[in-house]
């Protein structure tokens, strides 16, 4: 089964997906392009693409492997299943959040950084247009879910407590499911090391998850194990 | 001698406190913790901020939304989770991210957008107890905020369709009963024979659901299968608000007259 893993120029990586993929020993090819996100079918990119299906977002392409027999986490009980899920969605509703506060409600990060990095595969004027559009419908959503009102300190503060509790989750063990990786491994991995590889304007988003040395560790760990053993991709900083 | 606190919150029927999980949450930490909390629930009379409600006053502070306000009942010494180990309270966040996340936007649903449940319960309830003309105006709000918030963080593409958007959240949520009543097992609460913070929050989210007489009652006849959640859910109405039932069967009389009475 060829994987082909297709992301945006421009864009940095989804790393989860990626790491899942290769945690199941899947082979794949990434491959870029501007109209990525059109192609998606949930308009989130990176997705996957084989023979004649495509499938986007961590969740389907779990499910999607699994039916193809791969799947990390069979070996856990209902509990820990429970258990996984619930972490999973911390890391949504934390992590991915404040990733998405800091590159689209904090000026200063959305003046240097986001609108080019966002409109760079685009002519002018449709590089603003998109980047414009896309900050006010980040905006909406925060505004939704009570993020509307946070300062930039009550974000961090928030990835600080996440990081803390999967910290204490992690413990010293290698995965958070002892010696398996599973989806949430993946998931974190993904987001950490985004979180800690994103040049940003201010750094403190990347202190705040330097500060818990078990997580470094683990980050470290999967990526020498996954991507730097198969002779794929480097730890140096990747955007725009 | 710590100042006295004081909860205002919508009130109770069908048996419970309060019907608004988030204004339960608090109540339920509070009983968990021994906070010693005045009740004020909300009237016609009452002329705060309703879309701030749960809010707690004290003498020097007002906090309003539930992990602010448990937050500062714990810096009073107020601390339902003091038994916890690091590992516990790590696991707390994490469920309750996933009642946020799976949960919550089939809750909202249930109440404020099937328009059956609207119309005929919510709606009313709410509207008895707004001072008019607001009464005409703030159901509607808060029924459009909870469409908007299902909307905005769950209708992303391929779902168009906000008939595919509601089954998938309750996809979503019958999953999440199904994971809550799993880790919940045998035990008496979540975490070993005391109540915690994760207690007071899936309480506060499924009492309402379970005990609320709705015509829609999809996600109620899933929670009722789940024995377990339900006993948890009487247990802690009959171990710590025993005394309050007396005065929300007489509630619950008034509502019927409510509801009767053209409005």
């Amino acid at each position: 089964m060829q994987l082909l893993l297709l992301c945006r120029q421009g864009k940095k990586e989804k790393m989860e997906r990626k790491a899942f993929l290769q945690m199941c020993n899947l082979p794949i090819k990434v491959v870029c392009r501007a109209n990525a996100e059109y192609m998606s079918p949930s308009g989130k990119v990176p997705f996957i693409h084989v023979g004649n299906q495509v499938v986007s977002e961590l969740g389907p392409i779990v499910q999607f492997v699994k039916a193809k027999g791969h799947s990390l986490s069979d070996g856990l009980d209902e509990v820990q299943k429970a258990e996984m899920k619930a972490y999973m969605e911390l890391v949504n509703n934390m992590l991915l959040t404040a990733e998405l506060y800091l590159q689209w409600c904090d000026e200063a990060t959305v003046g240097e950084i986001t609108h080019a990095r966002y409109g760079s595969p685009y002519p002018w004027p449709l590089n603003h247009i998109l980047a414009y559009q896309k900050q006010w419908e980040v905006k909406r959503k925060m505004k939704a879910i009570g993020w509307g009102n946070k300062t930039l300190d009550q974000v961090l503060e928030d990835v600080d407590q996440c990081c803390q509790a999967l910290s204490q989750r992690l413990g010293t063990q290698p995965y958070f499911f002892n010696k398996q990786p599973t989806e949430l491994d993946a998931l974190v991995f993904g987001h950490l090391y985004t979180i800690l590889t994103t040049q940003l304007t201010n750094d403190e988003l990347s202190e705040k998850v330097k500060n818990y040395s078990n997580l470094l560790a683990f980050c470290r760990r999967i990526e020498q194990h996954y991507f730097e053993d198969r002779g794929k991709g480097s730890s140096s900083i990747k955007s725009s | 001698m710590a100042a006295p606190l004081e909860l205002s919150c919508w009130g109770g029927g069908w048996g419970l406190p309060s019907v608004h999980s988030e204004s339960l949450v608090v109540m339920a930490y509070a009983k968990f913790s021994g906070a010693p909390l005045k009740v004020n629930v909300i009237d016609k009379t009452w002329r705060g901020s309703r879309g701030d409600v749960p809010i707690l006053t004290t003498e020097d502070n007002i906090v309003s939304q539930p992990a602010k306000i448990l937050n500062f009942l714990r810096k009073q010494k107020y601390n339902a989770d003091y038994e916890l180990s690091a590992k516990q309270g790590a696991d707390t966040l994490a469920y309750i991210a996933l009642i946020e996340e799976k949960l919550l936007p089939a809750v909202l649903h249930t109440f404020w957008v099937e328009s059956d449940n609207y119309f005929s319960v919510t709606k009313p309830w709410f509207a008895s107890r707004i001072p008019f003309p607001l009464s005409l105006i703030l159901p509607g709000r808060i029924s459009k905020g909870a469409l908007n918030r299902i909307l905005l963080t769950r209708g992303e593409p391929p779902l168009y369709h906000l008939r595919e958007v509601e089954a998938q959240i309750y996809r979503d949520a019958k999953e999440c009963l199904n994971l809550l009543s799993n880790r919940l097992g045998t035990s008496q609460f979540f975490f070993g024979d005391t109540p915690s913070t994760l207690d007071a929050y899936v309480f506060g989210f499924l009492a309402p659901l379970y005990k609320v007489r709705f015509p829609k009652v999809q996600l109620q006849e899933h929670l009722k299968q789940l024995s377990n959640l339900c006993r948890f859910c009487d247990d802690i109405l009959n171990s710590y608000f025993r005394l309050s039932l007396g005065v929300d069967h007489f509630l619950l009389k008034v509502n019927h007259r409510y509801l009767l009475s053209p409005c």
